[in-house]
């Protein structure tokens, strides 16, 4: 492997959950000689696949945090980033995104185009990452990979073309044929490890003739140098190849490949098509914030000699300590050498450097850009950007969504407590949807994430990496509270206790506000409010909308305009405009039509169509809105908005509806008006709390 | 929004023009076909028909055929920015997300659709969901394809659940499309089940709306109403009244 750019790959495999990517990735390793033999996922050796080195993903057989490795092949250094299917772990997928140049889109050739595939494709399409599809399972009962490439161009609309054709399906799955060198391809050995080539068997030739067609016909709309060779009977299989990258790195075409992993079919002619179609770091263009500048984007530079841009991307406590990945996207890292983190200003010294395997990791001396690494002994949040002396860039931040559900937690015994604190800084640090703090009405700790499953998650990793038990309530809906209409306040603070007295007086409107979280205005003239209290006022505002009076959850999009007010030569002070505002918030709040919001998620539930009927009814009675129905054949896909709050045990609900045939996902729309007789519920319910925590 | 404002849209709509040619509206239980070759611009009347619904707080159900449903929210986005346009109709897009939660898109593919398939999931939607739909919106059902028999499968489903039911009929035939009645030709033997059909033509820049039948007469006449080929709107057509045919 040599450190030259266009020697590597950066890719990411993701699909909807159970389409056999870690079983893939698994395969991926072995061919390249990164592992010694094959594991099962849930494996009956109970060793399960290497990419999912956390325990509890082995016990559940989900993948939930990325793991990166480095595998070689033909020569390449590629870096795989085993993206998680989940949609409540959207965001660790996002960062991947972020950090990759293209994918690998992996298709069960039975179920097709899933929800998730779905998510997945729009993440894609955000990122702008280029990729190639996998169609798994060919194996599987049912298999039809000619439906599951009309599915990507009808439920996704891309230009979906196959590259390979199956030799037999089913039971009955052998091979491949090459639709571009036209041979037939079989996998033999006790792991498929010998790839075997052969002549295209007479009974596939004519097919095959035609499905090449098709293949050549999509691609020449990419090169004109094949269209010309097309038309003079001597299109090269260089040709060929050059034209489908075009139109892969373009996103204009989806090369279609096909096999079984579990039967150890066809990966290696899927690790030649990333070597083949997918981009190397040079060719895909990378911009960040010049912070210098007021945040004008620039290009990076994909050149070793230039000064070092890196962004760290996810944060992991392993038995070796603690681990920084960070893609490199400008120059190199060095040992020694000292960078800037631009979030934090602390300047970095670099000390260890490791390329990572799943659960195993090779020293390195440098690291260039492109590649993907790890550092070691580096304090940083992720999304942190580092750069070299000279330079001050930020590369564009992440999205974060706010987390939606939170959930108390209180640890056994004093031990767990402290161990539970050791994991809440890790965890935060790690995922940045990841939220913790400590109530301070009731005492409580309270965690914050994505959706329940993400929680339980976290709550379980407490337990088996941290050992530290804790206790748990009932998730709770991330609530907010707005206002609905204008309301004014003229409020006077005056308090004379002994010595020095506190006077201030305030005097304002609140409005609701569409653009944001809160806005603070001052049309005060004439130093009726001294400018130094000013910001104190502001400071009391943003305090008071904290805690909302329905139900105190924070108030959203509201602005406050002070107008007027009065102040005191002796008795006035920071405290006591802070107070007045605080107070003066709460006088007109009631008055400006408080409302609860509520998250609504976008729920979208696929299975058989002899469910829908079913599933609608499922949806209305959890207050939600039915935004369209798909019924194909014999599946149905259910698009809904439904409250977070309605959600929880849904999978439940659903499985036992379904004998388990219908599978959902969901994933944060938008905050939502609460009706009135659920918002009275929800009152209700504040008012019991605090009688019951009155003190006698 | 006010009230007052909506109320104004509602009346002023070119659709009451139609109501009154068509004796007070399609009515429940009734199914009206909108008729004309590709591309002519039936998409776009009925999702007009669908909002003016939508805008009156009435519960629609779009059925199609195609294989997105993406571009048909579209239409309907594209449907409520035109017709918030009109004068202090500014609010209305911000009502937008309340007046489509009476909304349900339903998607058939062509090749497994069967209407009794279809009708079984509408009222699966109406009757265990609950979604009380006054209108279903049906495009792109394949007319040569059901015959008169799937579509008395909807005469009786929309008569039992008290249904209007809005159809497109693309008409693929040779010329003449239409007969001497101005019946499209495709459509002679389902016309005993449809209780209005109009026909839409193009003339000029613009598309024209001829009555066929109405509620069991056939009585060809021009709507005066056309299709804005900008907007995509219904309008009433100015200048005199057209000879048909
Ligand atoms: N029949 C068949 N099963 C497979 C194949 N690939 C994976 N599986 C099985 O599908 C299930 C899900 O696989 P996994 O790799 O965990 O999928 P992931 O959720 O996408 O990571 C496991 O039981 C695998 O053994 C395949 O090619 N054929
Ligand atoms: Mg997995």
């Amino acid at each position: 492997m040599n450190g030259d750019i266009a020697s590597m790959r950066n890719i990411g495999i993701s699909a909807h959950i159970d389409s056999g990517k870690t079983t893939l990735t698994e395969r991926i390793l072995f061919y390249c000689k990164k592992i010694h033999k094959v594991h099962e996922v849930k494996g009956r050796d109970g060793v399960g696949a290497t990419m999912d080195s956390m325990d509890l993903e082995r016990e559940r057989g989900i993948s939930i945090a990325s793991a990166t490795t480095n595998v070689a092949w033909a020569g390449r250094s590629i870096n795989i980033i085993d993206t998680p299917g989940h949609v409540d772990f959207t965001i660790e997928v996002e960062r991947s995104l972020r950090v990759l140049d293209s994918a690998v889109l992996v298709l069960c050739s039975v179920g097709g185009v899933q929800s998730q595939t779905i998510t997945v494709d729009r993440q894609l399409r955000r990122y702008n990452v280029p990729f190639i599809a996998f169609v798994n399972k060919l194996d599987r009962v049912g298999a039809n990979p000619f439906k599951v490439r009309d599915q990507l161009e009808a439920k996704l609309g891309h230009r979906a073309v196959l590259m390979q054709l199956p030799i037999g399906l089913e039971g009955s799955f052998e091979g491949l044929v090459d639709l571009v060198r036209m041979t037939a391809l079989y996998f033999d050995g006790a792991d498929g490890e010998t790839v075997r080539v052969g002549p295209v068997p007479g009974g596939l030739a004519a097919e095959a003739a035609r499905k090449r067609e098709e293949l050549l016909d999509a691609a020449s709309l990419h090169s004109d140098e094949l269209t010309e060779a097309l038309l003079e009977g001597r299109a090269t299989e260089a040709l060929v190849q050059d034209a489908v990258r075009r139109g892969v790195l373009a996103r204009k075409l989806v090369p279609v490949f096909l096999g079984s992993a579990y039967r150890n079919k066809g990966i290696q002619p899927l690790l030649d098509a990333v070597v083949d179609y997918l981009p190397h770091p040079g060719e895909v263009e990378n911009r960040a914030a010049d912070l210098d500048a007021g945040g004008v984007e620039r290009v990076l530079a994909p050149d070793p000699a230039a000064k070092a841009v890196a962004l760290a991307f996810k944060l992991e406590d392993g038995p070796y300590g603690q681990l920084t990945y960070i893609r490199v996207y400008q120059g190199g890292l060095r040992k020694g050498d000292e960078l800037v983190n631009t979030r934090s200003g602390q300047r970095i010294k670099v000390g260890r450097l490791v390329r990572m395997h799943a659960d195993t990791m090779v020293e390195i001396g440098e690291a260039r850009c492109g590649e993907i690494v790890a550092l070691f002994g580096v304090d940083c949040a992720s999304g942190d950007t580092f750069c070299g002396p000279g330079l001050n860039l930020a590369m564009t931040s992440i999205h974060v969504p706010e987390p939606v559900v939170s959930l108390a937690i209180a640890p056994v015994d004093k031990a767990a407590a402290d161990r539970l604190a050791k994991a809440l800084g890790r965890f935060t640090k790690e995922d940045p949807t990841f939220r913790t703090h400590v109530d301070p009405e009731s005492n409580q700790t309270i965690i914050q994430g994505m959706g329940e499953l993400h929680l339980d998650v976290y709550v379980e990793r407490m337990k088996r990496e941290y050992r530290a038990e804790v206790a748990t309530g009932m998730p709770q809906v991330a609530y907010r509270e707005a206002i609905g209409r204008q309301a004014d306040f003229d409020y006077t603070h005056r308090k004379q206790t002994g010595g020095a007295g506190q006077y201030a007086r305030v005097i304002g409107r609140l409005e609701p506000f569409s653009k944001g979280a809160f806005e603070f205005a001052s049309e005060v003239r004439g130093g009726r409010i001294p400018r130094d209290f000013i910001p104190s006022c502001e400071k009391g505002f943003r305090a008071a909308l904290k805690k909302g009076a329905l139900i105190g959850f924070p108030v959203t999009g509201v602005r406050v305009v002070l107008v007027d007010g009065n102040f005191h030569p002796v008795d006035s002070s920071d405290l006591a405009f802070q107070t007045a505002a605080q107070a003066a918030f709460k006088q007109a709040y009631m008055g400006a039509k408080p409302r609860l919001l509520e998250p609504v998620m976008k729920v979208s539930v696929e299975g058989p169509a002899e469910f829908a009927g079913s599933v609608f009814a499922t949806i209305s009675q959890r207050r939600g809105t039915i935004v369209s129905s798909v019924e194909d054949g014999t599946v149905s896909r259910v698009d809904a908005e439904v409250p977070l709050a309605e959600m929880f045990g849904y999978a439940t609900v659903l499985r036992s509806l379904t004998q388990g045939k219908a599978e959902f996902t969901m994933e944060f729309l938008k905050y939502g008006r609460v009706p009135a007789p659920q918002a009275e519920v929800l009152m209700e319910r504040r008012l019991e709390r605090s009688r019951s925590v009155t003190p006698r | 929004m006010t009230f007052t404002v909506k109320d104004a849209l509602i009346k002023r709509s070119p659709l009451r023009v139609l109501e009154k040619s068509i004796s007070g509206g399609l009515g429940m239980g009734n199914l009206g076909v909108l008729a004309s070759r590709k591309g002519v611009g039936k998409t776009a009347c009925l999702v007009h028909i669908a909002a003016d619904k939508l805008l009156q707080g009435k519960p629609v159900i779009h059925v199609s055929y195609a294989s997105r449903v993406d571009h048909i929210m579209t239409w309907y986005e594209d449907i409520f920015r035109e017709l918030a346009k009109a004068p202090k109709m500014s609010a209305a897009l911000d009502e937008f997300d309340e007046l489509i939660r009476n909304r349900v898109i339903m998607n058939f593919r062509r090749e497994g659709a069967r209407t009794e398939q279809v009708l079984r999931s509408l009222e699966a939607m109406i009757v265990h969901a609950g979604f009380r739909a006054e209108a279903v919106i049906v495009d792109g059902l394949d007319f040569a394809l059901a015959g008169p028999g799937e579509l008395r499968l909807f005469k009786d489903f929309a008569g039992r659940l008290g249904l209007e039911v809005w159809f497109s009929a693309s008409l693929k035939g040779e010329e003449p499309l239409f007969d001497e009645r101005g019946v499209p030709r495709e459509l002679e033997p389902c016309l005993p089940a449809i209780d209005v059909l109009i026909s839409l033509q193009h003339h000029g820049d613009h598309v024209h709306f001829n009555l066929v039948q109405d509620h069991g007469r056939l009585a060809p006449r021009d709507l005066r109403l056309r299709l804005d080929p900008t907007t995509l709107l219904i309008e009433e057509a100015r200048g005199p009244a057209r000879q048909t045919l």
